[in-house]
């Protein structure tokens, strides 16, 4: 279903989800933009360039989550799971992209995570695609897109004065039934705009036996030459949308077991009580971390494990860049696997 | 692992039934829990399988994972063997008959006892992993499912005598004729009757035969490193070599993403692999 | 601005000669704002150095990640002088595996705020010691240097190198001192509950990502206090109690250490302010015990010094 929404009508549009909904929308924080709820006086801004610092994946799996309370008599409850619906608006589609990736680890049958069910099945996702995709992305490399529709309910194009608004599932039919029907110039405009701006994003890296290469290649010195910088902190793992690792702890004094994101690149990630760690130093790590997202995803899903958000090349404190790291990665040797 | 409704984080309520040294030296303790409800007793034991492990959990100190050593017949109840190692193993030597304590299990792959069948089993354990080679020599060794397998060949090897452990049943395995058991200790004692050595050594001068025989493995990451070669040595093909392996876990069920060996989780995928199957996962142990 | 040629003939030398294995700088990022740290091990990679004020982060912090016998030459700026001092008094290396290219600093250019003058799709930039010049698809933008200075570099008062083995580039005048004290001072002034409030707000924004602290050269403890178990000190998540409790003993940590260097702000990825919580410490330690970390390698931190005749009588009895 594809619908037309003016510009000046997208403040009071949201404010009406408010009474069956929280709206979640990047905000201004600081220097860059955050998703918050909006309230009453909340100006909306969709014009910031690109995603939000933190990804909405901390709408899903929250930094720290409380899992089991402790009971006074040394027993254990479940945690309170209570969600409120909520429409997540304005998530650009590598974010959402990575969100659906999770759904397969979090949903997963045997053991699925009530935790992030509730939240996943009480969440309406509105994307709004990048018209001008940001440089430092590369979605189109990992099997994205600007305007790509995996994990949205409802999609967005900025055509001007208004949105085109493509409702692809029957969780985002609802919150629009006050809008007309788009016409077909309209339609037609936001197909153009989104096939620019596919085009226009440059490959950052050859994917072709990338996973061969990468998992052929496991004791090469490459590893140590692409980790000799990085500091070891967390900041790739935290605004990846698609890490998903939690640490869990006991916080005595709050008498609950919580879990908290956590990263591969810390050392006592793996680190085992007898003091062996099997991954060492970073140059294991860093490896672990390029593995999982470019040949393990893919054993795993059959995708590749990174939706090419761009946050890590951004933010990495000594300027590491995933993007030349794999590009270096396409000059090991490798075989072709002739197994079926 | 059926958690009845729970949710998979929360521990299943269990008392400590008994409590128990194993060693000499008091570094490795059995407990013997029970179910404090008798729906979480039957749906444990529904899905129970020797090769298993669970999650034994200290509130207010931690999880720490655990390979179950008992087999179902023995009862309703789940026998862990603890080596005091950190703080929630500590914790763990610290209780006594009548805590309370909560386990989540049983989790993971188990030995795949059907794949086993008619086949003759080389079970070989070292330290205090021999623990869910102990629940798994208990079920086969059973009148009820001795049948299902051939000939059952047992090597524990310990550093000392006194760290051997569940020695009453292995005392009776010495004598009893449809076991052939192997016993090994590191460095000579007196009156010690048994093999002195590695237990890599000690499987190159046993020389099991690989003909329609399975190979499992469990004990300190050195001694699988150098155990897994020896029987490839005498003719085991890497299908027919079975190994438990151990990572830091928190989760247990294949969500925080801590013990992965490649795609494969320690905790959901295994504990138990083949050598077939490590031969293709990358060396990150 | 230094002569980059002078720099690179120096270092080139240095690995020639064999006086170090190695020479830690900088190189081209990948992307215009973010050149990286690097390691030149022969004399061929020494072409790829690059020096320059977006070069951010203070590099003595990979002094401790390398051996210690390992022979080093290191690039560095005032600041980066003050930690190596301030590591060599800590024994976590020698000054005799240790040479030191020096070049006077004008201040480090935080590219955060050229990306909120001119968007965050930057094409290219050229500096000098006055303009900073951005190439970007909307135009270019000549923007004044020093409103581009990161905080800290505002605030310098040791810009150049003061044990340098050899000296590259003009020494520039020593900073005000009184700018940094001028901003202890003002967040003095605020009220306990202003205080509170300033430091919950910067805060609740950290995600326990540690990029503070592995960036700093100071932090280099091999199990850092949030990562012990028994006891745990800290709530380990991004709750308000851990997150709070991270930055203060952090900063406790700091004391008579720091350098006011500002590379923890600058790796922060959520824009935390934290420099104050160890100006505030650096300026009591100033005050106090007349110490300012770093300037030299024979003044003992107070903080880390124990003489017979101590006033603490605990201490020694």
């Amino acid at each position: 279903m594809n619908l037309i929404l003016e510009k000046q009508a997208l403040p009071e549009l949201l404010q009406s989800w408010r009474e069956s909904f929280d709206v979640f929308l990047p905000q201004k924080l600081e220097r860059f933009s955050h998703f918050m709820p909006l309230q009453d006086d909340t100006a909306v801004l969709v014009n910031e360039p690109h995603n939000t610092r933190i990804p909405p994946k901390a709408l899903f799996l929250p930094m720290t989550e409380t899992l089991v309370k402790f009971t006074r008599v040394g027993g254990y409850k479940d945690a309170e799971n209570e969600v409120q619906p909520r429409v997540v608006f304005a998530i650009r589609p590598c974010d959402a992209q990575a969100v659906q990736l999770l759904d397969t680890s979090f949903l997963e049958e045997d053991y699925s995570d009530p935790l992030w069910r509730e939240k996943r099945e009480k969440t309406v996702t509105v994307g709004l695609g990048c018209h001008e995709p940001c440089l430092t992305g590369f979605c189109t490399t990992v099997g994205g897109g600007p305007f790509n529709k995996a994990g949205l309910d409802v999609l967005l194009t900025d055509i001007g004065g208004s949105y085109l608004v493509e409702v692809l599932t029957d969780k985002g039919t609802w919150l629009f039934t006050t809008l007309q029907p788009a016409d077909d110039s309209a339609i037609e405009t936001a197909h153009k705009i989104q096939q620019e701006a596919f085009d226009r994003m440059e490959v950052a890296f050859k994917t072709e036996h990338l996973k061969e290469k990468l998992e052929q290649n496991f004791d090469s010195a490459y590893w140590d030459s692409v980790s000799q910088s990085c500091l070891g902190c967390g900041v790739c793992t935290f605004l990846c949308p698609t890490c998903f690792c939690f640490d869990i702890v006991d916080e005595t004094q709050r008498r609950e077991r919580v879990r908290n994101w956590d990263s591969c690149m810390f050392r006592t990630y793996s680190l085992e009580a007898s003091g062996h760690n099997p991954r060492p130093s970073r140059v294991e790590r860093t490896r672990q971390r390029l593995s999982h997202k470019f040949v393990y995803w893919i054993d795993q899903v059959n995708q590749i494990g990174c939706t090419g958000c761009g946050r890590c090349v951004r933010y990495c404190p000594v300027g590491l860049d995933i993007r030349a790291m794999l590009r270096q990665a396409q000059t090991l040797p490798f075989e072709v696997s002739h197994a079926a | 692992m059926q958690h009845n409704g729970h949710s998979p984080y929360t521990p299943i309520p269990m008392h400590v039934l008994r409590a128990y040294y194993e060693s000499t030296d008091r570094s490795l303790k059995t407990l013997e829990l029970s179910f404090d409800r008798a729906a979480d007793c039957q749906a444990f034991f529904e899905t129970f399988n020797p090769g298993q492990f669970c999650l034994l959990s200290v509130a207010g100190k931690g999880e720490s994972a655990l390979g179950i050593a008992n087999a179902a017949w023995e009862g309703d109840f789940v026998r862990f063997t603890i080596q005091k190692m950190g703080s929630v193993t500590t914790a763990l030597h610290a209780l006594k008959a009548g805590d309370a304590i909560g386990i989540r299990g049983p989790l993971g792959n188990g030995f795949p006892l059907e794949d086993w069948k008619g086949k003759n089993l080389v079970i070989i354990g070292g330290g205090c992993a021999f623990s869910t080679l102990y629940a798994l020599t208990k079920h086969v060794h059973h009148q009820d499912y001795r049948d299902d397998y051939g000939k059952l060949t047992l090597l524990y090897g310990t550093r000392t005598s006194g760290l051997c452990m569940y020695k009453h049943d292995i005392a009776a395995w010495h004598e009893d004729e449809d076991m052939e058991i192997h016993q090994a200790i590191d460095v000579p004692e007196d009156n010690w009757l048994h093999h002195v050595g590695y237990v890599p050594d000690v499987v190159r001068q046993v020389a099991p035969s690989p003909a329609n025989t399975v190979a499992v493995v469990c004990g300190p990451p050195i001694m699988t490193k150098f155990t897994l070669p020896a029987l490839v040595e005498l003719g085991f093909s890497p299908e027919n070599i079975f190994t438990s392996l151990e990572k830091r876990m928190k989760c247990g069920i294949g969500k925080c993403g801590r013990c992965n060996l490649g795609p494969k989780y320690i905790c959901k995928d295994g504990p138990v692999f083949s050598l077939a199957e490590l031969n293709a996962l990358p060396a990150d142990l | 601005m230094p002569d980059i040629d002078t720099i690179k003939t120096e270092a080139k030398r240095l690995l020639q000669e064999g006086v170090v294995e190695v020479v830690v700088a900088f190189k081209a990022g990948d992307t215009p704002l973010h050149p990286q740290p690097a390691f030149f091990s022969s004399p061929d990679e020494i072409d790829q150095l690059v020096f320059s004020g977006l070069c951010q982060n203070n590099l003595a912090t990979f002094l401790t990640r390398l051996p210690k016998e390992k022979k080093v030459a290191m690039v560095v700026r005032g600041c980066e002088n003050r930690s190596v001092n301030a590591l060599i008094i800590e024994k976590q290396k020698s000054r005799d595996n240790l040479y030191l290219i020096g070049v006077p600093c004008e201040g480090i250019i935080d590219w955060r705020k050229i990306v909120e003058h001119v968007g965050e799709t930057v094409l290219a930039v050229e500096e000098n010691t006055h303009l900073v010049t951005v190439e970007t698809p909307n135009g270019r933008f000549a923007l004044e240097r020093a409103i581009l200075l990161h905080d800290s570099c505002s605030r310098c008062a040791h810009p150049n190198p003061m044990s340098a083995d050899i000296r590259i580039g003009e020494a520039r005048p020593e900073g005000d001192p009184s700018l940094a004290r001028t901003t202890v001072e003002e967040f003095e002034a605020l009220s306990s509950q202003e205080r509170y409030a300033w430091f919950q707000k910067e805060a609740e924004r950290c995600i326990r990502c540690y990029a503070c602290r592995e960036a700093c050269p100071m932090c280099f403890c091999e199990e850092c206090f949030v990562d012990h178990i028994e006891p745990r000190w800290t709530e380990s998540g991004a709750t308000p109690a851990g997150m709070q409790g991270w930055h203060i003993v952090r900063a406790f940590h700091q004391t008579g250490r720091c350098t006011s260097c500002g590379a923890c702000e600058r790796a922060c990825p959520m824009d935390i302010k934290m420099t104050y919580l160890t100006e505030k410490l650096n300026h009591d330690m100033k005050k106090k015990y007349n110490f300012e970390a770093g300037l030299d390698v024979q003044t003992q931190p107070p903080f880390a010094t124990v003489t017979l005749d101590d006033k603490n009588r605990f201490v020694v009895s």
